[in-house]
């Protein structure tokens, strides 16, 4: 697990989360949920829409934090279908870093629609 | 003494004689008696790349004619060796023949290059048969470099020099931008150096009317005589 | 709909113009050469991207050799978690479908996510003409609709434009000046979009691909709008290009290893999602409706033909970030939707090579498409046969047939190219004038006709 764990945390601060371990950031106005899984091939949380998660938390607030148990990181896409079987929330979404887009001039801006900044708290196994 | 048979290709036989001499030339100096079939005419690859399948076979046929299956064939071109090996079989319903690119029949008989080049700088430019169907593209470079060259990489070696057959009238403007691209990119070299006549054609035709520095070179003049020749 | 057809020299005519416009051939060599590097060193930092692109092309045939199967699976699923599919056999059909959501509704504005059949439906015009503003939220997108123009490349829709043009746009909107400068113009973007996300009535989006196992779409998108579209308005569009499906959700992790990495360089966009349905009871969010409009158009034509393969396409664009004329005419040459290598072999397929027979020769056949599909399409094998159809069908005009059967015919012969090749020597001051040679002699010496090489020996 623990290479899993280490993988994961590199690949996600490569693409843009602020990493932490143990306790996360207080930061106002910040939507914060609880990830499913993390992929540790793409530094991605995966968040599930439920009753307990609305899909606006994670999209509409500048700032975006994931909480996820690093029991829950899996080490890529197979693996997550796999674990999710036919049992598919009405809302998947893979999330790989904060919102970008290229199409100005092909520069990177980040913040366009989503989430310009998006962090992940590392939490040990329930 | 083993024997080739050269095809000298249309292209070749009208526009660029001198070079399918240099190529007979390096045949011989590799070691091979080298035999041309009088009877060869085109391998119909024109009429093939514009749909042009009925004309495309009718000439097709005097490649067949012309050529046995007792001996390799070498053409100095990338694109003819192409059809003459990969779609003239299928195109006429016969066996397969034995074709091979000069390069690649040099380099697999372990020719060693005359140092003709010693201290000269040239690009090299894949043409994109040979590149991508063929997959020839280390043995030009391996034996200009063993001539003496310097071989200049070109910024974007992957981009077609513009030629395509029809396309070149068909599409002329963008045609002679994307020349103007390649010859672009070979100024820092001043020679370019390509296997095929048809980019030969296209590349040197631009050249000259554009006032280019660039001189564009067939391989088998490049290492027969060497660039300066 | 667009105008798809594209008559023999609107190609030529367009990129003339192109051609002289050296912004435009800034961006597209900036652009493309960028984006091709990074599909490069994604896939060079695959451990076995030949293996994965011949899974992906077995995956996506196995879905061709049995659509009708995957479509009528996929309708089944997605309607067992609550959501509606409509199959559209034509443009007209799926845009009715969709004006009709609306009217039912009371909607009077969509906000959009990109989407490139929507595009070939030509789906907001015919909102708009039934009182909906469609609002592309795709910045890309957003900045062409907001210049009235189309799409010239399927990833980075808006390539040919400056940040000053950007600037222009995003001013006259806003009634204030907005500095042409990055920072600046995402805000602005970001604070006008905020907006119809939240007012919008409708949301329409495209599909990646979709699941026929679990009824399932998969939208892939970078800067979080997809996920808007698909989250906030009461009503969720989805139109699907019938031909996009995968079995399962296993086979979807192979397409989504290899759709980003081809198309920009990147793992995965930053935002994967798989919609299953409307929103659940109990939650707080989500559509409450979910309507995915499946669409044919044309492309069950292509099923049990030649050219079948093409369906397999997965929009990624690489083959016009390595395409050499692309990188030199843009997009809008070729049409207003689809372009590059897949749009010159999709395009005639879709409305009949009669109208658009010029798209096939607007290539020179180099094979650096192919090279480049992820799921390996021979595309420019497929430009071959295409050009093949255009003479057997006869839409080659007839004195280019007759050029090509009389050049043959004298060289079925060596003394029929012996003739014909002295009368060329014998004309050659001629030849730079009319025809072939004319347009050779436009912009290159021609080749001097020496005495023949067999001739020398």
């Amino acid at each position: 697990m623990r290479g899993l764990v280490e993988e994961f945390a590199a690949n996600a601060a490569a693409i843009g989360f602020h990493v932490h371990r143990g306790e996360g950031p207080e930061i106002d106005g910040a939507g914060v949920s609880t990830a499913l899984y993390g992929l540790a091939d793409t530094g991605s949380v995966v968040l599930a829409s439920s009753v307990d998660e609305p899909r606006a938390r994670s999209l509409l607030p500048d700032v975006h934090v994931s909480l996820l148990r690093q029991n829950r990181i899996l080490p890529g896409l197979e693996e997550l279908f796999e674990a999710l079987g036919s049992e598919l929330p009405s809302a998947l979404a893979i999330v790989t870093g904060p919102s970008r887009s290229a199409d100005i001039e092909q520069k990177l801006a980040v913040g366009v629609h989503g989430p310009r900044e998006v962090h992940v708290v590392l939490l040990p196994p329930a | 003494m083993p024997t080739v048979q050269l095809f000298a290709t249309c292209l070749g036989d009208l526009a660029f004689p001198d070079a399918v001499a240099d190529a007979e030339t390096l045949l011989r100096r590799a070691g091979f008696d080298v035999e041309f079939p009088g009877r060869q005419v085109c391998c119909g690859q024109p009429a093939f790349n514009a749909g042009h399948r009925s004309a495309a076979r009718r000439v097709a046929r005097t490649f067949a004619r012309a050529f046995s299956r007792s001996a390799p064939i070498v053409a100095p071109s990338g694109s003819c060796a192409t059809m003459a090996s990969h779609y003239l079989p299928e195109l006429l319903g016969v066996e397969p023949f034995d074709v091979w690119e000069l390069s690649a029949f040099l380099v697999a008989n372990g020719y060693r290059p005359l140092p003709r080049n010693a201290g000269r700088r040239v690009a090299y430019h894949d043409s994109c048969h040979m590149l991508r169907e063929l997959k020839i593209a280390d043995q030009p470079r391996r034996l200009l470099g063993g001539s003496g060259a310097e071989l200049v990489p070109l910024e974007r070696p992957d981009l077609c020099c513009g030629f395509g057959g029809t396309f070149s009238v068909r599409q002329p403007e963008v045609s002679l931008a994307m020349a103007d691209d390649k010859l672009g990119g070979a100024e820092a070299a001043g020679t370019l150096v390509t296997a095929d006549p048809g980019c030969l054609m296209h590349l040197a035709g631009r050249a000259s009317r554009v006032g280019s520095r660039v001189r564009v070179v067939h391989l088998a003049t490049a290492l027969a005589r060497g660039v300066g020749a | 709909m667009p105008e798809l057809a594209q008559p023999p020299a609107r190609f030529r005519e367009i990129a003339r113009g192109k051609l002289l416009d050296a912004h435009v051939q800034g961006a597209l060599d900036l652009s493309t050469g960028r984006l091709r590097s990074h599909r490069l060193e994604a896939w060079s930092a695959l451990p076995d991207v030949e293996a994965l692109r011949e899974r992906a092309h077995a995956i996506r045939m196995e879905v061709i050799d049995d659509l009708e199967g995957h479509v009528a699976r996929f309708t089944e699923a997605l309607e067992a978690r609550g959501g509606h599919v409509y199959f559209a056999r034509t443009a007209a059909e799926a845009s009715a479908y969709v004006a009709e959501v609306c009217r039912r509704r009371g909607a009077k504005l969509a906000a959009k996510s990109k989407s490139m059949a929507s595009e070939e439906i030509g789906l907001n015009e015919a909102l708009a003409a039934v009182g909906v503003q469609p609002v592309e939220t795709d910045l890309g997108e957003y900045i062409l609709q907001l210049a009235g123009e189309h799409p010239v490349h399927i990833v980075a829709p808006a390539i040919e434009k400056t940040a000053a043009d950007v600037a222009e746009l995003f001013s006259r909107v806003r009634g204030e000046q907005v500095p042409a400068e990055l920072e600046a113009l995402t805000l602005a973007a970001r604070a006008q979009l905020r907006e119809t996300f939240l007012q919008a009535d409708v949301g329409i989006t495209g599909v990646n691909f979709g699941v026929s196992a679990t009824g399932s779409i998969c939208i892939c998108t970078n800067e979080g709008n997809g996920r808007l579209v698909s989250s906030v308005p009461p009503v969720h569009v989805a139109v699907m290009g019938m031909e996009r499906l995968v079995p399962t959700t296993a086979d979807l992790a192979v397409l989504l290893r290899l759709l980003a990495r081809s198309g920009t360089g990147q793992k995965l966009t930053v935002y994967t999602t798989l919609i299953t349905g409307p929103r659940l009871p109990g939650e707080h969010d989500g559509p409450e409706e979910l309507h995915v409009v499946i669409l044919d158009n044309g492309r069950t034509n292509l099923l049990r033909g030649r050219y079948r393969e093409m369906l397999a396409c997965i929009r990624c664009g690489a083959c016009l970030n390595v395409c050499p004329v692309y990188r030199r005419t843009g997009g809008a040459a070729y049409g207003p939707v689809y372009s590059g290598p897949m749009g010159a072999v999709l395009l005639p397929l879709l409305v009949g090579l009669d109208r658009a027979p010029s798209l096939p020769h607007a290539s020179s056949l180099c094979g650096a498409c192919t090279e480049a599909c992820p799921v390996k399409i021979p595309l420019h094998e497929l430009l071959l046969d295409l050009r093949r159809d255009l003479v057997e069908e006869r839409v080659a005009p007839w004195f280019e047939r007759a050029v090509f059967a009389l050049w043959s015919l004298a060289w079925s012969s060596v003394a029929g190219y012996r003739l014909t090749t002295r009368l060329a020597r014998l004309g050659q001051p001629l030849a730079g004038l009319v025809g072939p040679g004319r347009a050779w002699a436009s912009g290159r010496r021609l080749p001097r006709l020496r005495p023949r090489y067999r001739d020398r020996r």
